[in-house]
């Protein structure tokens, strides 16, 4: 009963903040918002009692990537100015973007009639995912680290031209 | 009514038990907060041989300085909270709760004592023993981050906003590290559930050496140390704020608002303290005591009731909390600031890779000893 109510809400409140970030226009507040969406997408997998998906889900998204969009915000000139600037070409290309996601979630969810969860997934499900990464999925695994080293090779490589000029 | 009550007894039993361990353990630690903000400036006059606050006082009786927390807050309430005319109003109020909410959430994981029984039922001494309680540290522990950063935007001043940005960069670097030193502690101790690290560190090595955290990995314990310090932006690491130097992301905060940063800083220590003694001094575990009493490595027996038993892992924690508090306030008022590119590099040049070979090195251990 209680669960089933916290489920409503926090997918209620998770589809309201995303709906509020696409309508605004501040940058920062956007952000905020997209956390907000962010932190109830957690507390609907604590509901369905997935609780390491729930802490992942805030420490990656919420405590890692929310704060690098952040300090990227702060570098650009709209954080400095109180009011944001107004680019048509932009403006288009965004709800271009927002009509293409939204006809694929239609699309996806169209096939979900019922969610079906088990509450005893919790119970092994931190031993299992590990099993599951570090022995089936393990060379899969492996490979992913291979794009943040080209990234991180990319960072540096970037930061060593700037210095060179 | 009767009947209800005898048919929801669990419910209401665990309710009223867990509301009261959270009316007494958040009751202590606000409590010692507050004596924490006089025991700063007491230790800072200590240390430049002034005598500190020492004239708060009632009906004549100052008693050293001890009615000053309370002096301050009332000063707090009572002045003017001010709001710059463009500043964001919803942001710029939620962003002391972000510093704060966060904060208090993290003690719910801590443990400060085994279990107590009483009239047949075990009282956990524990407010929540969550099975992913470190996860759940470095999860809320990152939403802090936030408190920063819309404080300094929200009050759309410009040199709030620089600090805010100093906080932020600085606080996501050493949160990384926070993690990934956290990490030999899950391997070592095989559980994320912070009860179950302290009563892992009851054992015994080589039959007489304490199994602590500290023992295990004294090097994740330096590490640890650094990096939260940091996260709480103290000196050395205080770039964030620089109270009378650089400006910091809350100067437009006054009043109340104000208070409720400093406040969260305050408490931040004491939550640094106790996850210091909780992850690498045994939590509430005293050397040889066990459920029965002591039982010292030569054979030597010295049983003990279960109450004094519960009391001393009790005082056992509060003891070690009271020494890291005061070890993390001499820190503050011993070492210079860092410049804010050294306190970068200091995170991702040196903690971040020492933090990675530790695991590296925890993991060679635990294979070889495995074998």
């Amino acid at each position: 009963m209680i669960l089933t109510a916290a489920t409503y809400f926090f997918g209620a409140s998770a589809a309201l903040a995303t709906l509020l970030m696409l309508f605004q226009r501040d940058p920062v507040k956007a952000a905020m918002l997209m956390l907000a969406a962010l932190l109830s997408t957690a507390g609907l997998y604590l509901t369905f009692s997935a609780q390491l998906l729930a802490a992942l889900q805030v420490i990656l998204y919420a405590g890692a990537i929310m704060t690098l969009f952040i300090v990227a915000l702060t570098v650009t000139p709209a954080a400095w100015r109180d009011k944001p600037g107004k680019g048509s070409f932009s403006r288009i290309l965004g709800l271009a973007a927002a009509a293409l996601i939204l006809t694929e979630l239609l699309k996806v969810s169209a096939e979900f009639k019922t969610v079906v969860f088990s509450p005893e997934f919790s119970e092994t499900g931190t031993l299992d995912l590990a099993r599951a990464l570090f022995g089936r999925f393990a060379f899969q695994f492996e490979l992913l680290s291979l794009v943040i080293l080209t990234s991180i090779v990319a960072a540096v490589t970037l930061i060593s031209k700037r210095k060179a000029v | 009514m009767m009947e209800f009550f005898e048919a929801n007894k669990d419910i209401i039993l665990f309710t009223g038990v867990a509301a009261v361990k959270l009316a007494a353990f958040l009751g202590a630690v606000m409590g010692f907060a507050g004596i924490m903000t006089l025991a700063e400036r007491k230790v800072s006059a200590l240390m430049q041989d002034r005598v500190g606050p020492n004239r708060a006082s009632v009906f004549g009786f100052a008693f050293n300085g001890l009615f000053q927390p309370a002096a301050d807050g009332i000063k707090m309430i009572l002045k003017e909270d001010f709001m710059p005319a463009r500043a964001e109003k919803l942001l710029f109020t939620l962003a002391p709760f972000f510093a704060l909410v966060p904060v208090l959430l993290l003690f719910a994981v801590i443990p400060f004592g085994d279990y107590f029984m009483a009239s047949g039922y075990m009282v956990e001494l524990q407010i929540a023993d969550l099975p992913l309680g470190l996860f759940l540290i470095l999860a809320v522990s990152g939403l802090a981050i936030y408190g920063v950063f819309l404080g300094g935007w929200a009050s759309k001043n410009n040199f709030a906003l620089l600090g805010a940005m100093r906080g932020a960069a600085q606080m996501v670097s050493y949160e990384v590290v926070l993690g990934l030193t956290l990490a030999g502690l899950m391997m070592i101790y095989g559980s994320a559930s912070l009860q179950d690290m302290v009563r892992a560190q009851g054992r015994l090595l080589f039959g007489f050496v304490p199994a602590w955290g500290v023992v295990c990995q004294p090097f994740a314990f330096v590490l640890f140390l650094t990096a939260a310090i940091a996260e709480n932006k103290r000196t050395p690491f205080d770039l964030v704020e620089g109270e009378s130097e650089i400006i910091g992301y809350f100067m437009e905060y006054s009043s109340m608002r104000f208070a409720t940063f400093m406040f969260a800083e305050f408490v931040e220590i004491i939550l640094v303290a106790m996850l210091t003694a909780t992850l690498f001094f045994g939590g509430w575990q005293v050397p040889y005591l066990y459920d029965t009493g002591f039982m010292f490595p030569g054979g030597a027996l010295l049983p003990l009731g279960h109450h004094l038993v519960a009391a001393l892992q009790v005082g056992a924690f509060a003891a070690k909390t009271v020494f890291f508090c005061w070890f993390l306030l001499i820190v503050r008022w011993t070492l210079p600031r860092f410049r804010f590119d050294q306190l970068m590099g200091l995170c991702w040049k040196a903690l971040l890779p020492l933090s990675l070979l530790n695991i590296l090195a925890t993991g060679a251990v635990l294979t070889f000893l495995a074998r």
